[in-house]
């Protein structure tokens, strides 16, 4: 009886968020709450079991990283490459989308996705307007390139942080078994763009006049604060790929390189947390505690055990399961909720499997589809809805058409190359 | 003393006006902001200068001070965007917000504390039937305050 209230809140609340009628932070305190009254999860639980409860080390690595965002941020350091790039490609629309798409892609798995979007979209606006071209074929690959790049490490991608703090994973092994796959997705979406946006690209020479007097070096006024800031982010970086050796949590690495990035940066405290998105961390801890209540009144464990008895011995069917059905879902609702939710489901299924090197093959396949799902629709993913947005406030609307034209098949060919890089890792 | 002692009368202008028409009336008639109406004539919303001014620049700069720089003199000096393409309708942030109104036998106190909450230095006075009358401006409530003929 538990099961099934606890079930039908999930249910619903998880209609209405993926409805996008009504806000989802109110959606999951209601929910988280109702779970709580009703006792399909004890009090005590909720704050206090890491599994069954609100997953702190997911939140204050997010909270650290967004600290550490809000810095970098306001270095400037986005609108000079921006720039740099618009002025290196000399107009010439290819040129300029690849290296556009190649600094979204290369900051996406050591900075949050939204943010990359929200730095890198106003400076294309600006330099598309100056070429008198259309910004949405460059607007929409920067934010295929930043989910596809997100996928590479533990901190890039929101999924990843769920995945690797239920998995057990470090930020060595999302370096091990993702970032070689994500490198070869990479390039072949930049090889895959030249067709695809072929009849979007518009070549102006007679407009590169007013591009080129642009004053990219205005951007930086500190130079000393952007030194300092990419000192510590290195450190931060280093810190992630030690974390096992050091023995501490990457939210801890985080914690840490945000106060110390404070510190150094001399900005104002009420400044940086300003840049922090409250919102989304009390949307990840309702989050927690909705799945929560799956997991304390046994759902969880019974869907793993069906899964179990439904693919026997095929383990490779179900990493393809895995990988193609976290892409569809990924693709028309959030991948955020959707992954908070399947991780548990994956965590029961793994546990009852005794091959390892399957074991591994199910996580990866469950983080790629769960990542480059976000590519698939205009809701993916938060930075796909950040993006459009942006656009639409400076004069180049994206319908939901337009970028699914070209989402479904970027994650179509991603979701084939991770399949296959699964069979031959995992499963060969 | 009430709003109907020191109400002005203003122009206004609808959603479908262009943002140029927006601001060319703020200049003429020397006003800290605009009254946009409905077709019978009822504040739909009430939009301070500096919202006026956020129209018409383009958005990708208004939160990016670094990108701002790098915008050379000449480009700077036209930095108006589209204004008569958009009309004050497309640009509106918040099309859900109240119209910042008050009746005409509102008190000083009132007007400034509408003024204050809403952070507007205009306040549209409206009638029984929520018709525009005019509007009250921040100078005008601040000039009852320290008339002219009172000694600093």
């Amino acid at each position: 009886m538990s099961a099934l209230a606890a079930l039908t809140i999930f249910l619903v609340a998880f209609v209405f968020i993926a409805s996008e009628k009504v806000n989802k932070v109110k959606v999951v305190l209601i929910a988280a709450g109702l779970m709580a009254v009703t006792r399909l999860i004890p009090g005590s639980e909720v704050f206090f079991s890491e599994h069954e409860g609100i997953d702190w080390n997911v939140i204050f690595l997010l909270l650290g990283m967004m600290i550490i965002v809000g810095v970098v941020k306001q270095t400037g350091l986005f609108d000079y490459l921006g720039i740099w790039a618009a002025k290196k490609s000399r107009g010439r629309p290819y040129r300029l989308m690849v290296l556009l798409m190649a600094i979204t892609a290369i900051a996406s798995p050591i900075l949050d996705n939204v943010t990359i979007i929200m730095l890198v979209v106003p400076v294309t606006i600006v330099v598309c307007n100056r070429l008198r071209i259309a910004a949405q074929p460059y607007i929409i690959a920067e934010v295929l390139a930043s989910n596809i790049g997100g996928a590479a490490t533990l901190i890039g991608d929101p999924p990843n942080m769920i995945i690797a703090s239920r998995a057990n994973l470090s930020f060595g092994d999302f370096l091990v078994h993702m970032t070689p796959i994500v490198i070869i997705v990479f390039i072949a979406f930049v090889v895959l763009t030249r067709l695809l946006f072929r009849k979007e690209f518009e070549y102006n020479p007679d407009q590169l006049a007013s591009v080129m007097t642009l004053q990219e070096k205005r951007a930086i006024t500190d130079v000393r604060l952007l030194v300092r800031c990419l000192v510590v982010l290195t450190a931060v970086i280093i810190a992630f790929c030690l974390h096992t050796v050091l023995h501490v949590e990457p939210s801890v690495v985080a914690l840490v390189g945000a106060g110390v990035m404070v510190l150094v940066s001399g900005i104002e405290i009420e400044e940086v947390l300003d840049e922090v998105e409250w919102g989304t961390l009390v949307f990840f801890m309702g989050l927690f505690v909705m799945v929560a209540g799956l997991g304390h009144t046994g759902v969880i464990e019974k869907i793993g055990t069906w899964a179990v008895d439904a693919i026997g011995q095929h383990y490779f069917g179900a990493a393809s399961a895995l990988l193609f059905g976290s892409a569809g879902l990924g693709a028309f609702f959030d991948n955020i909720p959707y992954a908070a939710t399947m991780a548990p489901i994956v965590e029961s299924l793994a546990d009852q499997i005794q091959d390892d090197r399957a074991t591994q093959g199910l996580w990866w396949a469950f983080a790629l589809g769960a990542d480059f799902g976000g590519n698939g629709t205009a809701i993916a993913a938060s930075a796909n809805v950040v993006a459009i947005g942006l656009a639409a406030r400076g004069g180049h609307k994206i319908t939901f058409w337009q970028f699914t034209r070209y989402g479904i098949p970027v994650t179509i060919i991603s979701v084939l190359i991770a399949w296959g890089y699964v069979y031959l890792r995992y499963f060969a | 003393m009430k709003a109907i002692d020191i109400v002005q009368p203003i122009p206004s202008v609808t959603t479908v006006d262009s943002v140029t028409a927006a601001i060319r009336q703020m200049t003429d008639a020397n006003l800290p902001g605009v009254v946009v109406v409905d077709e019978q004539n009822r504040p739909v919303t009430v939009i301070a200068g500096t919202q006026v001014l956020k129209m018409a620049v383009l958005t990708a700069y208004h939160d990016d001070p670094a990108l701002v720089r790098t915008i050379d003199e000449a480009s700077a000096d036209s930095f108006t965007h589209d204004c008569n393409q958009r009309t004050v309708g497309e640009c509106l942030s918040d099309k859900k917000a109240k119209p910042i109104t008050a009746r005409s036998d509102a008190t000083l106190l009132e007007l400034a504390t509408i003024m204050l909450r809403n952070r507007s230095p205009l306040v549209a006075i409206v009638d029984r039937d929520k018709k525009l009358v005019g509007a009250v401006t921040l100078t005008a409530l601040l000039g009852t305050m320290a008339p002219e003929n009172q000694p600093a």
